[in-house]
């Protein structure tokens, strides 16, 4: 309970350092929303009106807490340039990125954790070397190269085996589950495989430590084989690491799978925020990224819970520790 | 833990008899030892696996060596026989089902077409947002103005079907069509124009500044509306074919951000910001131009393979533009057209007139001799059209002037050398454009300058910071930027633009030539004009782009001249 509070307080003052820091960072860009919006031919009578209007030109400390206080009220403000409501626009943007991102991850840790543990336990040594060099072949395939490889077999129209869409999403999104889902299955295998390896390389890894460990040793000492030893034994010890990596790639690819996003013409987040960076609609921008870092900050603080609930041996350590500082 | 062991198992665990052993032992003797116990372990176990797949038995026990599975060795032919098998067997399969999709399609008029495009609006509020990409879909398709512009760029009749123009050129009378309605089932007369018109010059909207020689604009009648001018202004009629002239209607009440009310053949179903533009034809609509197809959906692709890959899945059946350096692998294929429409754009290298370095008129000139916009073209894919003056073949005043500086390097380095720039110290300048128009450009530049001894610095930056460095502060050595927009002439003859170019002639000449009252008047003004600004070289023209579309055979009506600064739709069609 106490942890929970701890952390909870740690997760207040980083979003708020948090707020602080994106809105700074956004206010050194050059050029502003005025300009774009007024564009080529304007007149600076009119570049300067539209500051006026839209409120560029009080002070920061003012806009920081007009902004703060909205967000503190759930309001994420209204784009100047699109007129849309920016937490309808983050929503509608999420509902693609995130089942992506989900979809990406089940079918990488269906194919990393398993194959990890083939590569340690299985009998051959040409098999645990084959999935040792599989594993660094698929991580360093370039996510466009292998996404363009994917389009090149299976798309409809340009591919090989012309099976799944590879441009767009449903219009009606997901009111047409079966279209919205499929359009998702190339990009989702895509990401599944350049993540899947990563997982793979952490779980061989992590397996690796383990057999050099006495929790697999204590097994076999009690009679397990060596695989059953690894697999319920090692693996289990192993699995909090194994949340965190995941957690942490879920946290990274919602920015990392825009290049994915864009070549499949998916309206995901990533593309989302590029957009507004480059037409300086900051208000936007700063709310969005504002989000997203938040979201960052509760994986950390639900990975950090579950690593709790997975690993006793932590709530022990700290109850020793405090005991100790008390 | 120890569930039912068979017979399997047992063997296993007698396998793994030995490697116990060790480790026990390794248990036993201290910790020194034991540190190492997972390495020696796997070491072993490797050696055992060897052991055991040698078909050295597991056991001393024969009755527990029967159980144990055998590593049978497989010639390797079969092998390469089963991979052949499959092979054979996958691309089969492939080629069965490419065959059964590609036939048994009726030919029929499809109800909805897709079209790629490639900048998106960032919302459809037409009079306060600028850019071409708005222009392009909203003006003839969903807005009209008092007159349009056709496929030659000439000026054609919209909601008015006639005017007249008094003596002194000052007094413009347009006789509306009857009966014209908005998208909304509202009337469109004569006050709705006087009101659009005189709203834009009032709360200066986009383009208000090319009505400034407006002095009234008033309805008289229900079907007449009359402009009167400060002054004669031979570029009126042209600019009202843009969204100066656009007609709106006063009454409707609708989020100009999200949504258009508008009298053309289309009206907006729905926008998604980046995504999509859907059209439905009007219900309404009053007029000649009434939409042949019922639906259309505008995508926008930025990502150029993706619009590839989009448009040969059938996704969008027209592509426009597409890159012409990828559109080969389109070309080839038997469905498709690609075909390359005239266009009013300007790639200008400008070259700051109050830059330290290239203020001096022999740099600029250097410069010009120094490019090769031939190299340039075919480089792009070839489509693109030669431009050696500010005023494109489709403009008024057009010239040809590509003979004034030729690609000559030798004169190029004569030039630098009399401005004092040599080997020892060589000039160096920086060139500052928009990350829209990708590297490949900037690169070529560079390698082409660096023959005659330029350095050049390229700086690839959001379009967003290029307007406060460059456009707003007017800080750069030289600049990139597509001039989409048709008949601009005058922004050379404006001394406050970016160009930083100030020629009293020029601006005479333009003025003259904005208030001659005869066409051939004001076309010969402009000629002399641009000549005098190419002469001074205050920009290289690098070359007039030209838009390369690409459609599936069955498409019709499609427009290719212009494509990116208006789209009319109504008359295209797709016959699947």
């Amino acid at each position: 309970m106490r942890f929970l509070v701890r952390r909870s307080a740690l997760l207040l003052a980083a979003l708020f350092g948090m707020s602080v820091l994106i809105f700074l960072a956004l206010r050194v860009l050059p050029g502003n929303v005025a300009s774009v919006m007024a564009g080529l031919n304007a007149t600076p009578d009119r570049i300067a009106r539209l500051r006026q209007e839209l409120g560029l030109n009080r002070s920061y400390p003012q806009q920081y807490l007009d902004w703060a206080g909205d967000i503190i009220h759930g309001n994420l403000g209204v784009s100047v340039l699109t007129g849309r409501d920016v937490g309808v626009q983050i929503l509608s943007r999420v509902q693609i990125t995130f089942p992506l991102i989900l979809l990406g991850l089940l079918l990488s840790c269906l194919f990393g954790i398993p194959l990890g543990c083939a590569s340690i336990l299985a009998s051959h040594a040409k098999v645990r070397h084959g999935l040792h060099l599989l594993a660094l072949v698929g991580g360093a395939i370039p996510a466009l190269w292998g996404a363009m490889l994917f389009i090149l077999l299976f798309s409809k129209g340009s591919g090989l085996i012309n099976i799944f869409p590879s441009q767009g999403f449903p219009d009606n999104g997901w009111k047409q589950p079966g279209s919205a889902l499929v359009s998702l299955v190339l990009p989702a295998l895509t990401v599944g495989i350049i993540v899947g390896s990563s997982i793979l390389r952490y779980t061989r890894s992590a397996l690796q430590e383990m057999l050099a460990s006495e929790f697999v040793n204590m097994g076999m000492a009690c009679g397990m084989t060596r695989v059953q030893a690894v697999l319920r034994i090692g693996l289990r010890v192993v699995t909090p690491q194994l949340v965190s990596v995941i957690g942490l790639t879920f946290a990274e690819m919602i920015t990392g799978v825009m290049v994915i996003e864009n070549l499949f013409g998916l309206p995901g987040i990533g593309s989302m925020l590029v957009t507004d960076i480059g037409n300086r609609d900051l208000l936007t921008v700063q709310s969005e990224l504002f989000v997203l870092a938040a979201f960052f900050l509760c994986i950390g603080f639900v990975v950090d819970v579950l690593h709790r609930i997975l690993d006793p041996r932590l709530k022990n350590a700290a109850l020793l520790s405090s005991a100790g500082g008390v | 833990m120890l569930r039912r062991w068979d017979a399997r198992q047992i063997t296993q665990y007698q396998n793994s008899n030995d490697r116990e052993n060790i480790m026990a032992e390794n248990l036993n003797s201290g910790d020194a030892r034991s540190t190492t116990t997972g390495t020696t372990g796997l070491v072993h176990d490797d050696q055992h696996v060897a052991e055991q797949s040698t078909g050295t038995a597991g056991s001393t026990d024969d009755s527990l060596n029967s159980y144990q599975k055998r590593h049978r060795r497989v010639p390797p032919w079969i092998w390469i026989v089963a991979a052949i098998a499959a092979v054979a067997i996958i691309v089969g399969g492939v080629f069965a089902y490419r065959h059964r999709n590609s036939t048994g399609s009726v030919a029929a008029t499809s109800h909805s077409i897709s079209i790629g495009l490639k900048l998106a609006p960032t919302n459809l509020d037409i009079r306060n947002e600028t850019g071409a990409a708005l222009d392009q879909v909203l003006i003839g398709n969903v807005y009209e103005g008092l007159v349009a512009r056709d496929a030659d760029n000439a000026v054609v009749p919209a909601l008015a079907k006639s005017w007249t123009v008094s003596k002194d050129a000052k007094t413009y009378t347009f006789t509306l069509n009857a009966g014209e309605r908005f998208s909304n089932g509202d009337a469109l007369d004569s006050k709705d124009v006087a009101w659009s018109l005189n709203s834009l010059i009032s709360n200066d909207y986009v383009n208000a500044q090319a009505l400034a020689n407006v002095e009234s604009v008033s309805a008289d009648g229900a079907t007449t509306v009359v402009v009167k001018l400060k002054a004669p202004d031979a570029t009126l009629l042209w600019n009202l074919t843009g969204r100066a002239g656009l007609v709106l209607d006063e009454d409707a009440q609708y989020d100009a951000k999200t949504q258009a009310v508008g009298s053309g053949p289309y009206l907006v179903q729905s926008f998604k910001q980046n995504e999509s533009l859907t059209l439905k034809a009007n219900p309404h609509y009053w007029g000649s131009h009434k939409a042949k197809t019922q639906t259309v959906v505008l995508r926008y692709l930025t990502d150029d393979n993706a619009a590839i890959n989009a448009l040969k899945s059938n996704n969008v059946q027209v592509l426009a533009p597409i890159t012409e350096n990828l559109s080969s692998s389109v070309s080839k294929d038997g469905n498709f057209v690609v075909k390359a429409g005239d266009d009013t754009d300007k790639f200008v290298l400008a070259f700051n007139g109050a830059g330290s370095k290239t203020s001096d008129k022999r740099v600029r000139e250097a410069i010009r001799y120094a490019i090769d916009n031939k190299a340039l073209i075919s480089s792009r894919g070839g489509a693109d059209a030669m431009l050696g003056g500010p005023i494109p073949a489709l403009d008024p005043g057009y010239e040809n002037l590509t003979k004034l500086y030729p690609f000559d390097q030798a004169k190029a380095k004569k030039l630098l050398s009399e401005a004092g720039y040599n080997a020892s110290k060589p000039l160096k300048l920086d060139l500052e454009y928009a990350n829209i128009y990708g590297t490949e450009i900037g690169d070529q530049l560079r390698s082409q300058l660096k023959t005659v001894g330029i350095e050049l610095n390229v700086k690839v930056v959001e379009f967003s910071a290029w307007l406060q460095d460059v456009y707003t502060n007017k800080n750069y050595d030289l600049s990139l930027v597509d001039h989409n927009e048709s008949h601009d002439f005058y922004t050379w003859a404006n001394p406050d633009y970016y160009f930083n170019y100030d020629n009293k002639q020029v601006q005479d000449l333009y003025a003259k030539a904005v208030s001659s009252t005869t066409n051939s008047e004001y076309e010969s003004y402009l000629r002399k004009a641009a000549r005098l600004v190419s002469e001074d070289a205050p920009a290289d023209w690098l070359f007039n782009y030209r838009v390369t579309t690409a459609y599936r055979k069955g498409v019709t009506g499609f427009p290719l001249n212009l494509n990116q600064f208006q789209l009319p739709l109504w008359n295209v069609q797709y016959r699947a």
